[in-house]
Protein backbone atom coordinates (compact mmCIF):
# COMPACT_ATOMS: atom_id res chain seq x y z
CA UNK A 1 0.00 0.00 0.00
CA UNK A 2 1.24 3.52 -0.64
CA UNK A 3 1.04 6.83 1.60
CA UNK A 4 -0.40 10.20 1.27
CA UNK A 5 1.51 12.99 2.89
CA UNK A 6 1.45 16.61 3.08
CA UNK A 7 4.95 17.85 3.82
CA UNK A 8 6.00 21.65 5.67
CA UNK A 9 7.26 22.72 2.23
CA UNK A 10 3.35 22.72 0.95
CA UNK A 11 4.12 19.35 -1.45
CA UNK A 12 1.97 16.88 -1.71
CA UNK A 13 3.87 13.59 -2.23
CA UNK A 14 2.39 9.76 -2.23
CA UNK A 15 4.58 6.73 -2.76
CA UNK A 16 4.02 3.24 -3.64
CA UNK A 17 5.61 0.60 -1.86
CA UNK A 18 7.23 -1.09 -5.42
CA UNK A 19 9.18 2.25 -6.54
CA UNK A 20 12.09 0.90 -4.67
CA UNK A 21 12.03 -1.85 -7.14
CA UNK A 22 13.30 0.51 -9.70
CA UNK A 23 15.08 -1.98 -11.89
CA UNK A 24 11.91 -4.31 -12.38
CA UNK A 25 8.58 -4.16 -14.33
CA UNK A 26 5.87 -5.54 -11.54
CA UNK A 27 3.13 -7.75 -13.80
CA UNK A 28 0.90 -4.63 -13.38
CA UNK A 29 3.43 -2.56 -15.19
CA UNK A 30 3.36 -4.73 -17.79
CA UNK A 31 0.23 -4.75 -18.29
CA UNK A 32 -0.17 -0.69 -18.04
CA UNK A 33 2.21 -0.25 -20.56
CA UNK A 34 1.74 -2.70 -22.89
CA UNK A 35 0.89 -0.67 -25.28
CA UNK A 36 3.88 1.00 -25.22
CA UNK A 37 6.41 -1.37 -24.85
CA UNK A 38 5.60 -3.53 -27.84
CA UNK A 39 6.91 -0.37 -29.64
CA UNK A 40 10.34 -2.03 -31.03
CA UNK A 41 12.08 1.61 -30.30
CA UNK A 42 10.63 1.63 -26.50
CA UNK A 43 10.18 -1.96 -25.33
CA UNK A 44 10.92 -3.14 -21.67
CA UNK A 45 14.13 -1.24 -21.43
CA UNK A 46 12.27 1.84 -22.32
CA UNK A 47 9.53 1.52 -19.80
CA UNK A 48 12.75 1.17 -16.68
CA UNK A 49 14.45 3.92 -18.33
CA UNK A 50 11.04 5.95 -17.85
CA UNK A 51 10.41 4.81 -14.60
CA UNK A 52 13.86 5.70 -13.20
CA UNK A 53 13.41 9.38 -14.81
CA UNK A 54 12.63 12.37 -12.67
CA UNK A 55 10.83 15.65 -14.59
CA UNK A 56 10.05 19.00 -13.41
CA UNK A 57 6.63 20.72 -14.65
CA UNK A 58 7.06 24.26 -14.26
CA UNK A 59 3.05 24.78 -14.48
CA UNK A 60 0.09 23.55 -14.78
CA UNK A 61 -1.79 25.41 -17.25
CA UNK A 62 -2.81 24.20 -20.32
CA UNK A 63 0.73 23.49 -21.12
CA UNK A 64 1.77 21.67 -17.99
CA UNK A 65 -1.42 20.16 -17.55
CA UNK A 66 -1.17 18.24 -20.81
CA UNK A 67 2.30 16.93 -20.15
CA UNK A 68 2.21 16.22 -16.77
CA UNK A 69 -0.74 13.59 -17.52
CA UNK A 70 1.10 12.38 -20.75
CA UNK A 71 4.03 11.96 -18.30
CA UNK A 72 2.14 10.31 -15.68
CA UNK A 73 0.73 8.03 -17.51
CA UNK A 74 3.37 6.95 -19.37
CA UNK A 75 5.23 6.00 -16.05
CA UNK A 76 7.70 8.68 -15.39
CA UNK A 77 9.01 7.14 -12.41
CA UNK A 78 8.67 11.15 -10.25
CA UNK A 79 6.97 14.03 -11.64
CA UNK A 80 7.74 16.99 -9.40
CA UNK A 81 4.96 19.66 -10.80
CA UNK A 82 4.91 23.56 -9.41
CA UNK A 83 2.37 25.96 -9.72
CA UNK A 84 1.23 28.82 -7.54
CA UNK A 85 -2.42 29.47 -8.60
CA UNK A 86 -5.81 28.02 -8.38
CA UNK A 87 -8.31 26.85 -10.50
CA UNK A 88 -10.28 29.30 -12.45
CA UNK A 89 -13.16 29.16 -14.46
CA UNK A 90 -11.49 30.77 -17.03
CA UNK A 91 -9.04 27.55 -17.03
CA UNK A 92 -11.60 24.81 -18.14
CA UNK A 93 -11.70 25.54 -22.23
CA UNK A 94 -7.71 24.24 -22.05
CA UNK A 95 -6.25 23.05 -18.64
CA UNK A 96 -7.62 19.79 -18.64
CA UNK A 97 -6.56 17.89 -15.85
CA UNK A 98 -9.43 20.14 -13.58
CA UNK A 99 -13.13 20.41 -14.10
CA UNK A 100 -16.00 22.92 -12.77
CA UNK A 101 -15.93 21.49 -9.59
CA UNK A 102 -12.35 22.32 -9.04
CA UNK A 103 -13.00 26.26 -9.56
CA UNK A 104 -10.95 27.39 -6.39
CA UNK A 105 -8.69 24.80 -5.92
CA UNK A 106 -4.83 24.90 -5.81
CA UNK A 107 -4.03 23.81 -8.62
CA UNK A 108 -1.09 21.19 -7.26
CA UNK A 109 -3.77 20.19 -5.17
CA UNK A 110 -6.43 19.37 -8.04
CA UNK A 111 -3.41 17.75 -10.31
CA UNK A 112 -1.94 15.94 -7.36
CA UNK A 113 -5.77 13.66 -7.35
CA UNK A 114 -5.91 13.66 -11.17
CA UNK A 115 -2.27 12.30 -11.98
CA UNK A 116 -2.75 10.08 -8.77
CA UNK A 117 -6.07 8.34 -9.84
CA UNK A 118 -4.66 8.00 -13.43
CA UNK A 119 -1.46 6.44 -12.09
CA UNK A 120 -1.08 5.83 -8.88
CA UNK A 121 2.54 3.55 -9.56
CA UNK A 122 4.51 7.30 -10.61
CA UNK A 123 5.08 9.14 -7.54
CA UNK A 124 3.96 13.37 -7.93
CA UNK A 125 5.20 15.86 -5.65
CA UNK A 126 3.01 18.51 -6.14
CA UNK A 127 3.83 22.41 -4.42
CA UNK A 128 2.61 25.51 -4.46
CA UNK A 129 4.79 28.22 -5.11
CA UNK A 130 5.81 30.01 -7.20
CA UNK A 131 9.23 30.27 -9.39
CA UNK A 132 11.39 32.91 -8.65
CA UNK A 133 15.18 33.55 -9.43
CA UNK A 134 16.38 33.13 -5.77
CA UNK A 135 14.51 29.33 -5.54
CA UNK A 136 13.92 28.19 -8.69
CA UNK A 137 17.28 25.97 -7.99
CA UNK A 138 15.97 24.44 -4.61
CA UNK A 139 12.39 24.03 -6.32
CA UNK A 140 14.20 21.72 -9.19
CA UNK A 141 16.43 19.70 -6.92
CA UNK A 142 17.56 16.59 -8.47
CA UNK A 143 15.29 16.55 -11.36
CA UNK A 144 16.78 16.09 -14.49
CA UNK A 145 14.54 17.54 -17.00
CA UNK A 146 12.66 21.02 -16.72
CA UNK A 147 9.41 20.96 -18.76
CA UNK A 148 8.80 24.24 -19.13
CA UNK A 149 4.85 25.16 -19.20
CA UNK A 150 5.10 28.73 -17.67
CA UNK A 151 3.02 32.30 -18.94
CA UNK A 152 5.67 34.69 -19.17
CA UNK A 153 9.70 34.96 -19.66
CA UNK A 154 10.69 35.87 -16.52
CA UNK A 155 10.08 32.83 -15.23
CA UNK A 156 11.86 31.28 -17.77
CA UNK A 157 14.57 33.06 -17.50
CA UNK A 158 15.14 31.55 -14.02
CA UNK A 159 14.23 27.90 -15.36
CA UNK A 160 16.76 28.22 -18.27
CA UNK A 161 19.33 29.61 -15.42
CA UNK A 162 19.18 26.37 -13.67
CA UNK A 163 19.23 24.35 -16.68
CA UNK A 164 22.42 25.81 -18.03
CA UNK A 165 23.96 25.48 -14.31
CA UNK A 166 23.06 22.25 -13.87
CA UNK A 167 23.69 21.26 -17.56
CA UNK A 168 19.93 19.12 -17.62
CA UNK A 169 17.73 19.81 -20.95
CA UNK A 170 15.25 22.40 -21.01
CA UNK A 171 12.07 22.00 -23.11
CA UNK A 172 10.72 25.21 -23.69
CA UNK A 173 6.78 25.33 -25.13
CA UNK A 174 4.79 28.79 -25.90
CA UNK A 175 0.98 29.63 -27.21
CA UNK A 176 -0.84 32.70 -28.21
CA UNK A 177 -3.84 31.96 -29.67
CA UNK A 178 -4.18 29.61 -32.64
CA UNK A 179 -0.23 29.58 -32.44
CA UNK A 180 2.35 27.44 -30.45
CA UNK A 181 6.28 27.04 -30.75
CA UNK A 182 8.28 24.69 -28.81
CA UNK A 183 11.96 23.68 -28.59
CA UNK A 184 14.30 21.39 -26.53
CA UNK A 185 17.37 23.37 -25.18
CA UNK A 186 20.04 21.25 -24.33
CA UNK A 187 23.17 22.68 -22.57
CA UNK A 188 26.40 22.68 -24.27
CA UNK A 189 24.62 20.96 -27.33
CA UNK A 190 22.17 23.85 -28.17
CA UNK A 191 21.72 27.99 -27.62
CA UNK A 192 20.24 28.64 -24.39
CA UNK A 193 16.63 30.66 -23.96
CA UNK A 194 18.93 33.76 -23.28
CA UNK A 195 20.76 33.03 -27.05
CA UNK A 196 16.97 33.37 -28.57
CA UNK A 197 15.41 36.32 -25.91
CA UNK A 198 18.69 38.49 -24.28
CA UNK A 199 16.53 41.48 -23.28
CA UNK A 200 14.41 41.20 -20.68
CA UNK A 201 10.35 42.10 -21.84
CA UNK A 202 7.63 43.29 -20.44
CA UNK A 203 5.53 42.45 -18.08
CA UNK A 204 3.24 39.23 -18.33
CA UNK A 205 -0.07 39.23 -20.61
CA UNK A 206 -2.05 37.08 -20.45
CA UNK A 207 -2.58 35.56 -23.77
CA UNK A 208 -5.63 34.14 -25.60
CA UNK A 209 -5.68 30.41 -25.96
CA UNK A 210 -7.69 27.81 -27.99
CA UNK A 211 -7.17 24.72 -26.30
CA UNK A 212 -6.05 22.34 -28.82
CA UNK A 213 -2.92 24.31 -29.59
CA UNK A 214 -1.72 24.34 -25.58
CA UNK A 215 -2.68 20.31 -26.44
CA UNK A 216 -0.43 20.41 -29.18
CA UNK A 217 2.55 21.58 -27.45
CA UNK A 218 2.21 20.05 -24.34
CA UNK A 219 2.12 16.74 -26.00
CA UNK A 220 5.11 17.49 -28.19
CA UNK A 221 6.82 18.50 -24.83
CA UNK A 222 5.94 15.53 -23.16
CA UNK A 223 7.34 13.50 -26.09
CA UNK A 224 10.92 15.16 -25.76
CA UNK A 225 10.89 14.40 -22.26
CA UNK A 226 10.06 10.50 -22.73
CA UNK A 227 12.53 10.68 -25.41
CA UNK A 228 15.51 12.23 -23.23
CA UNK A 229 14.24 9.04 -20.76
CA UNK A 230 15.05 7.21 -23.83
CA UNK A 231 18.23 8.34 -24.73
CA UNK A 232 17.10 9.21 -28.62
CA UNK A 233 18.99 11.36 -30.52
CA UNK A 234 16.20 12.93 -32.50
CA UNK A 235 15.37 15.77 -30.56
CA UNK A 236 13.96 18.95 -31.20
CA UNK A 237 17.48 20.36 -30.41
CA UNK A 238 18.47 23.56 -32.49
CA UNK A 239 15.02 23.84 -34.35
CA UNK A 240 12.37 26.19 -33.03
CA UNK A 241 8.97 24.29 -34.06
CA UNK A 242 6.31 26.78 -34.65
CA UNK A 243 2.68 25.74 -35.37
CA UNK A 244 -0.36 28.00 -36.52
CA UNK A 245 -3.22 26.48 -35.76
CA UNK A 246 -5.17 28.75 -38.48
CA UNK A 247 -3.38 27.55 -41.30
CA UNK A 248 -2.16 24.24 -40.08
CA UNK A 249 1.67 25.69 -41.21
CA UNK A 250 4.71 24.27 -39.44
CA UNK A 251 7.57 25.89 -39.88
CA UNK A 252 11.10 25.06 -38.48
CA UNK A 253 13.54 27.49 -37.00
CA UNK A 254 17.02 26.45 -37.12
CA UNK A 255 18.22 28.05 -34.16
CA UNK A 256 22.40 28.85 -33.35
CA UNK A 257 24.04 29.38 -29.96
CA UNK A 258 25.08 32.77 -29.57
CA UNK A 259 29.06 32.40 -28.51
CA UNK A 260 28.48 35.97 -26.69
CA UNK A 261 25.51 35.14 -24.89
CA UNK A 262 26.33 36.16 -21.38
CA UNK A 263 24.84 33.13 -19.69
CA UNK A 264 25.55 29.87 -22.04
CA UNK A 265 28.45 31.65 -23.77
CA UNK A 266 30.21 32.72 -20.84
CA UNK A 267 29.64 29.15 -19.88
CA UNK A 268 31.29 27.65 -22.81
CA UNK A 269 34.23 29.54 -22.13
CA UNK A 270 34.81 29.09 -18.71
CA UNK A 271 34.10 24.87 -18.38
CA UNK A 272 31.15 23.94 -16.58
CA UNK A 273 30.13 25.31 -13.21
CA UNK B 1 16.41 59.22 -55.27
CA UNK B 2 17.47 56.71 -53.11
CA UNK B 3 18.40 52.85 -55.26
CA UNK B 4 15.83 50.31 -53.95
CA UNK B 5 15.93 46.23 -53.65
CA UNK B 6 13.33 44.03 -53.19
CA UNK B 7 13.34 41.07 -50.53
CA UNK B 8 10.95 38.87 -49.41
CA UNK B 9 9.31 39.03 -45.93
CA UNK B 10 7.05 36.59 -44.18
CA UNK B 11 6.72 35.37 -47.96
CA UNK B 12 5.67 38.30 -49.17
CA UNK B 13 7.78 40.71 -52.08
CA UNK B 14 8.70 44.59 -50.47
CA UNK B 15 10.63 47.35 -51.93
CA UNK B 16 13.10 48.69 -49.34
CA UNK B 17 15.80 51.10 -49.80
CA UNK B 18 19.29 49.96 -50.28
CA UNK B 19 21.39 49.60 -47.61
CA UNK B 20 18.68 48.88 -45.32
CA UNK B 21 19.54 46.99 -42.15
CA UNK B 22 17.41 44.70 -39.69
CA UNK B 23 16.81 47.09 -37.13
CA UNK B 24 15.37 49.34 -39.74
CA UNK B 25 13.24 46.68 -41.14
CA UNK B 26 12.42 46.23 -37.28
CA UNK B 27 11.16 49.91 -37.16
CA UNK B 28 9.60 50.03 -40.37
CA UNK B 29 7.13 47.09 -40.28
CA UNK B 30 6.45 48.29 -36.68
CA UNK B 31 7.58 44.68 -35.32
CA UNK B 32 7.78 46.11 -32.34
CA UNK B 33 7.90 43.31 -30.17
CA UNK B 34 11.46 43.34 -27.92
CA UNK B 35 11.72 39.56 -28.22
CA UNK B 36 11.19 39.29 -31.82
CA UNK B 37 12.63 35.88 -33.91
CA UNK B 38 13.97 37.14 -36.73
CA UNK B 39 15.11 34.63 -39.56
CA UNK B 40 17.77 35.98 -42.30
CA UNK B 41 17.83 33.80 -45.28
CA UNK B 42 17.32 30.69 -43.52
CA UNK B 43 19.38 31.45 -40.54
CA UNK B 44 18.50 32.44 -37.07
CA UNK B 45 19.79 35.98 -36.50
CA UNK B 46 21.25 37.26 -33.07
CA UNK B 47 19.35 40.47 -31.49
CA UNK B 48 22.56 41.57 -31.04
CA UNK B 49 23.36 41.85 -34.69
CA UNK B 50 20.36 43.33 -35.88
CA UNK B 51 21.84 46.87 -36.73
CA UNK B 52 25.15 45.41 -38.61
CA UNK B 53 22.97 43.26 -41.49
CA UNK B 54 22.53 44.58 -44.43
CA UNK B 55 19.71 43.92 -46.43
CA UNK B 56 20.94 42.33 -50.26
CA UNK B 57 18.33 41.84 -53.18
CA UNK B 58 16.15 39.00 -52.60
CA UNK B 59 17.01 38.21 -49.14
CA UNK B 60 14.55 36.04 -47.32
CA UNK B 61 13.78 37.72 -43.88
CA UNK B 62 11.21 36.00 -41.33
CA UNK B 63 9.20 37.82 -38.59
CA UNK B 64 8.16 35.39 -36.12
CA UNK B 65 6.91 37.05 -32.78
CA UNK B 66 7.00 34.23 -29.86
CA UNK B 67 4.68 32.66 -27.83
CA UNK B 68 4.93 33.13 -24.06
CA UNK B 69 2.08 32.06 -23.19
CA UNK B 70 0.68 28.71 -21.12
Amino acid sequence: MGESRQTRSNTIVFCESHFMEIDQLSSQEVIRYKRQIVIPAFGEKGQKQLKRANVFIAGLGGLGAVSAYYLAAAGVGRLKIVDKDHVELENLNRQILYSTRDVGRPKTESAFEKLHALNPLCRIDAQKAEIRKDNALELIGDCHIIVDATDNLETRKCLNSVSVARQIPFIYGGIDGFTGMVTTFVPGDTPCLECLFPETSAATKKVGAMGPVPGMIGAIQSLEAIKICLGMKDLLKNTLLCINGMDMGVKKLNLRKDPECHLCGIQDQCGKY
Amino acid sequence: MDKTIQVIINDIKETVTENTTISQLIIRYKEGDADLIVEHNGRFVYPRKYEEIILSHDDRIEFINPNFGG
